[in-house]
């Protein structure tokens, strides 16, 4: 009768291994199963996957877990991180408002070391660009993917140098687009990734006013991380809420996309 | 808010009326927005402490390495921690965190594809790190090296349906699909274990109830 009706499917089967089966349907198919031994085998045969799973697997539950898994030691360490990222950002609008009072001196000298070279420029001028722009849910960029061409031509009549996007899908960033960005030094570009947990990476690329070239540096911010480098007199920088480690790791594919002039040619 | 506070005041509530924690209380007023929340959090984050253990399991059934589980759960829960305040109130709060800690999973995955080319990494410890069944087990060991031969996103779907219990709705919203290609990995990932295995099941199973 319901069989006709609904005839027993494989999702059926699947339900019945995984015990997700109303009453009356799983004597339905508890009846299917007796008048066809192939599908009963296959029943059977999940079950007998699905306890066996369980059990090599039970392991992870029986023993304590490690204490970097405790809960209440995680929501500490992120209040006191938390804390620590509310005064700096209260510092960086200080510095932004007062670069010239004592309070503002102070605060520079301990976020950024006086400006030796142009490099600290280019990662401040990249750090602001991210703050603003990654965290811009609706208009991160101003161009999309889709207009990626549009992009790369508009941003190298901008920067006077051939520039395109890099392609970061092999670390599992997809490109969200770019936009043109001012700056003292005259205009940037910024292009920005996203993960699959909606973490974005921003690439930041303007010329310098020396040609000398600059090994990567890392750019002093809390909960962020990044690292700057100049090569052939145009500065790059990235920027990520990724571990250092991990962060230089992403940064290298980009060093090499410079250098096989992907990038900037 | 002040997570911190509610941790060390997990029973905080109103009833008590206790000036000390009234959200008024002129000692309290720059406390006020954690008073606020902690009639809401203290249960989820108990509520997230039980699914710990489960999350551990998983990370360690797809990583089968200790250190690694520990690790991607660890950075689980730091994220899932962040983005609490982003996270709809009714929910529901195991699949959310699964569905965190896929994605990661996922992300990372592509890094260590990336890493692996440049930086060969010697895995040869990780021997050790498997599950040893006893010889009573050996066919766990079997199924755990069939396991091992599928298709990453079919061993993922078999996983969370068979060790997590994760219903086909839970999963396809855990892993960003479609509930059809859950089913459909589920179908295929079953299918070749069976043939990797052959048919022979323990007597331990019933068919009928």
């Amino acid at each position: 009768m319901t069989e006709l009706e609904h005839p027993i499917s494989e999702e059926d089967l699947h339900c019945m291994v995984d015990g997700r089966l109303a009453e009356n349907r799983r004597v339905a198919v508890e009846r299917h199963l007796r008048l066809h031994p192939e599908d009963a085998r296959r029943v059977a045969a999940y079950t007998a996957q699905r306890e066996a799973l369980q059990a090599a697997f039970a392991v992870g539950v029986e023993r304590p877990l490690p204490s970097s898994l405790n809960l209440a030691h995680l929501v500490e360490y992120r209040v006191r991180a938390r804390r620590r990222t509310s005064w700096q950002i209260a510092a960086s609008i200080l510095l932004a408002l007062s670069t010239g009072s004592a309070v503002g001196w102070i605060l520079r000298a301990n976020l950024f070391p006086p400006a030796a070279s142009g490099i600290h420029e280019l990662a401040q001028d990249a750090t602001a660009s991210y703050l603003v722009y990654a965290a811009d849910r609706r208009h991160p960029a101003e161009l999309g993917p889709a207009q990626s061409r549009d992009l790369a031509h508009w941003l190298s009549v901008r920067l006077n140098r051939p520039v395109a996007p890099p392609n970061l899908s092999i670390i599992g960033y997809d490109f969200l687009g770019g936009r043109l960005v001012a700056t003292r030094r005259g205009a940037a570009a910024l292009f920005l990734y996203q993960d699959a947990l909606g973490e974005r990476l921003s690439v930041f690329v303007r010329a310098m006013t020396s040609l000398r070239d600059m090994p990567m540096l890392k750019v002093p911010m809390d909960n962020i991380n990044g690292c700057a480098w100049v090569q052939k007199g145009v500065g790059y920088s990235v920027i990520a809420e990724e571990p250092y480690d991990e962060l230089l790791g992403l940064a290298q594919v980009v060093r090499r996309q410079v250098e096989a002039g992907e990038i900037v040619r | 808010m002040n997570l911190l506070w509610l941790v060390r005041n997990p029973g905080a509530h109103f009833a008590g009326r206790t000036p000390a924690l009234h959200p008024t209380h002129p000692a309290n007023m720059d406390r006020q927005v954690a008073v606020t929340t902690s009639v809401v959090m203290p249960s989820v984050l108990t509520e997230i402490e039980v699914v710990i253990p489960q999350l551990y399991r998983y990370a360690f059934a797809l990583l089968r390495n200790r250190a690694d589980a520990d690790d991607l759960v660890n950075a689980t829960l730091l994220r899932a921690l962040d983005k609490l305040h982003t996270r709809q109130e009714e929910g529901n709060l195991r699949a959310w965190i699964f569905a965190i800690m896929h994605n990661l999973h996922v992300s990372r995955r592509h890094r260590a594809q990336y890493r692996s080319e440049s930086f060969p990494i010697d895995d040869a410890d990780n021997t050790d790190m498997v599950p040893a069944p006893k010889e009573a087990h050996a066919r766990l060991e079997d199924v755990v090296r069939a396991l091992d031969r599928l298709p990453e996103d079919q061993r993922i779907v078999v996983l969370l349906v068979s060790i997590e219990d994760l219903s086909y709705a839970e999963t396809a919203y855990v892993t960003n699909a479609p509930i059809g290609t859950v089913m459909h990995q589920l179908a295929y990932g079953r299918e070749r274990l069976r043939q990797l295995l052959g048919d022979e099941t323990p007597p331990a199973l019933r068919l009928v109830k």
